[in-house]
């Protein structure tokens, strides 16, 4: 996931109520199975706990309990708070002993080749109930390393009282941002590769592949947009009901908490190109406990707790089919999924290159400067 | 040690070495770390060490020289408003609130003792379009309309004022309450006026508990990463995000390290600074 916690946390909390009655507590149920703890994993190595480090309230405690229920293996949550923690936490002597971790697909690449996770066992789990759209990608061909817990896009949500023409491509939004009434009311991604992302789609070019340079010549347009931007933290619904925020870039799930609160708002994946992203479940290398965390794995891709799961969080789980299989009482369901009609072939997923992370996070820090004159 | 002292029994070693240990492990190792990575080369995630001042080089130059600066700036500016703001606060408590002191130090601090970052949220909430803010300007007659304070500049500096101000309040305040209030009488029997009184009796005296507030408060806001995010919708140059950005993001911990170091200087001048400052001040009162 490339947004940071607050608005993956509003927006998961906001979504309590519209989730199938589920209220999201702030932080986790305390004395339900799976409590929440900062530190390390600790009992590491008990057969009979699986430590799993991921987000926080990303998995339901229904679903913990029942998992505990049927196995008597208790998980045990540690949480963080950005994918790239995930990664420097592992990468130290503090991130063993998790035997499930849940980081963004961009993060898969560089975890593996740092030799962190091991590689999934197909004999052991069985990934042929999920979407084939999610499995295969650029970030992990063949999904070697990685398995889709849940999904979302980049797109726009905005409002139509002051963006007066409808928003079909990059360009109408940067087209759109810089006009009177507009202006100034524009929310971005804090997430270097969300933004810079966008002056590379319109000149057609691929994020994944491109140098120093063309990331450089990228960022001059969003450096020159930067002046428009109110903010690039997270995404927060209650501005755009109370029009301090006009047009922002979000994720679907974001989108829809959002109209929740203000119909009029209009929802737009933007092309050429858009983002994909695929929080995965993964396996570290250092886990004590493998067993645990396969039988983890198998119990949350069975689909009654995938639909469980999907009207928790508010983010679609990988099930093939899982949008016809909404009730009807979840409102606005198409939207989980983004919308009607999703191309994932216009979706391209960022990976983390460590030859040109550097300069993404630097050409950011200057667009967020820029901003700020 | 010339002077000759009592034989030391084996249990003061100990228990002396107990914090001396602590600080070791703690607080001197990990930066000693810091220093040694910060001129090392960065590989992905990791360090190959060896000895170039390429990271300071690059962390004086360009966008990060210029987060430095800004930063500075940021604290310089946040910590004479937080200082303008308590100076007052801290002279009223000392001198005027009488017996109701305890109560209005209380009020001061009570504050102070919730979760920051929760202080920090709920100026959102006040300062967001149709808050209470909004609300009481309007009503004052000072503002018309909405108010678009959020996300600029104006509202991380009223967070940062707010967040610091009881640390500021109290060391000058301590100092205050010590003054005999023979010295604030012999000014005024003398013919000064108040003015005359606070510029030639109240700021000296006040001196060491301003030197201390600045550096409570100065500090950490050269390190500041939740109010420029939380009120100023991330824009902006801010140190503290520059260097959690290279350790977390970039994954290059020599830069960061570098900056770190960089910061740390800086700090340590600062503290040094407020030594000489309050140098040779002679505690009054008694």
């Amino acid at each position: 996931m490339s947004v940071n916690l607050p608005s993956r946390r509003s927006a998961l909390a906001l979504l309590g109520a519209a989730t199938a009655g589920t209220t999201l507590a702030a932080c986790s149920d305390a004395s339900a199975p799976g409590k929440t703890q900062t530190a390390g994993a600790n009992k590491a190595g008990d057969k009979g706990t699986v430590n799993i480090y991921t987000w926080p309230d990303y998995f339901s405690s229904k679903s913990l309990k029942t998992f505990t229920k049927k196995t008597g293996i208790s998980p045990n949550i540690s949480t963080y708070d950005s994918s790239d923690t995930v990664f420097t936490k592992l990468n130290s002597p503090a991130g063993a002993g998790f035997d499930i971790v849940v980081p963004s697909s961009g993060w898969i690449q560089p975890l593996a080749d740092k030799g962190l996770l091991a590689e999934i066992d197909r004999d052991k789990v069985d990934l042929s109930s999920l979407d084939p759209s999610l499995l295969d990608r650029e970030y992990d061909p063949g999904n070697k390393y990685s398995i889709p817990k849940d999904w979302g896009m980049l797109g726009i949500v905005y409002n139509p009282d002051a963006v007066r023409h409808p928003i079909r491509t990059w360009q109408d939004f940067l087209d759109a941002g810089s006009q009177k009434g507009v202006s100034g009311k524009v929310r971005m991604s804090s997430s270097a590769w969300e933004t810079i992302g966008i002056s590379l789609w319109i000149d057609g070019k691929n994020w994944n592949t491109v140098g120093a340079a063309a990331i450089k010549d990228a960022a001059k347009r969003i450096k020159a947009f930067a002046p428009h931007v109110k903010t690039f933290e997270g995404f927060d619904p209650a501005t755009l009901a109370n029009g301090s925020v006009v047009l922002a870039q979000c994720n679907q799930a974001a989108a829809r908490t959002a109209i929740a609160q203000n119909p009029k708002l209009k929802w737009v994946i933007p092309g050429p190109r858009s983002e994909l992203w695929v929080d995965s479940y993964a396996l570290p290398k250092k886990s004590h406990n493998p067993d645990a965390a396969y039988k983890f794995l198998n119990y949350e891709l069975t689909p009654s707790v995938q639909l469980h799961e999907t009207e928790f969080l508010g983010y679609p789980a990988a099930l093939k089919g899982l949008r016809r299989k909404m009730p009807k009482s979840v409102k606005n369901s198409d939207l989980i999924f983004g919308g009607k009609h999703v191309d994932f072939d216009k979706l391209t997923t960022f990976v983390v290159n460590k030859k040109t992370i550097g300069v993404y996070q630097q050409q950011q820090t200057e667009i967020q400067a820029a901003a700020g004159k | 040690m010339s002077r000759p002292t009592a034989p030391r029994r084996r249990g003061d070693h100990v228990l002396a070495g107990i914090p001396v240990a602590w600080l070791v492990v703690f607080f001197l190792a990990p930066l000693g770390f810091t220093v040694v990575y910060s001129f090392g080369v960065s590989t992905f995630g990791g360090v190959r060490l060896g000895f170039s001042f390429d990271n300071y080089r690059t962390a004086l130059s360009g966008i990060y020289l210029k987060t430095f600066l800004a930063t500075a700036r940021y604290a310089v500016i946040s910590c004479v408003l937080c200082i303008a703001a308590a100076l007052p606060v801290a002279y009223f408590i000392a001198r005027r609130a009488g017996r109701h002191k305890t109560l209005a130090l209380a009020i001061v601090l009570i504050p102070y003792l919730t979760s920051f970052l929760v202080r920090v949220m709920s100026w959102q909430i006040l300062l967001a379009r149709g808050g209470a803010a909004e609300h009481l300007l309007n009503a004052l007659g000072l503002h018309a309309g909405p108010l678009d304070v959020l996300d600029t500049r104006t509202a991380v500096y009223i967070g940062t004022v707010y967040a610091y101000l009881p640390i500021a309040i109290v060391p000058i305040y301590v100092v205050l309450d010590r003054v005999p209030a023979e010295l604030f009488e012999a000014s005024h029997d003398l013919g000064g006026s108040r003015l005359k009184t606070f510029v030639h009796v109240t700021l000296p005296m006040s001196r060491p508990g301003i030197a201390t507030a600045v550096l409570l408060t100065a500090v950490p806001m050269l390190g500041e990463l939740v109010i420029p995010q939380l009120l100023g919708g991330g824009k902006g140059l801010f140190m503290g995000q520059a260097i959690s950005s290279q350790y977390l993001k970039s994954q290059n911990y020599a830069l960061g390290s570098a900056m770190a170091v960089l910061v740390l200087a800086a700090v340590t001048a600062i503290v040094a600074i407020l030594a000489r400052l309050t140098k040779g001040f002679d505690e009054v009162g008694g």
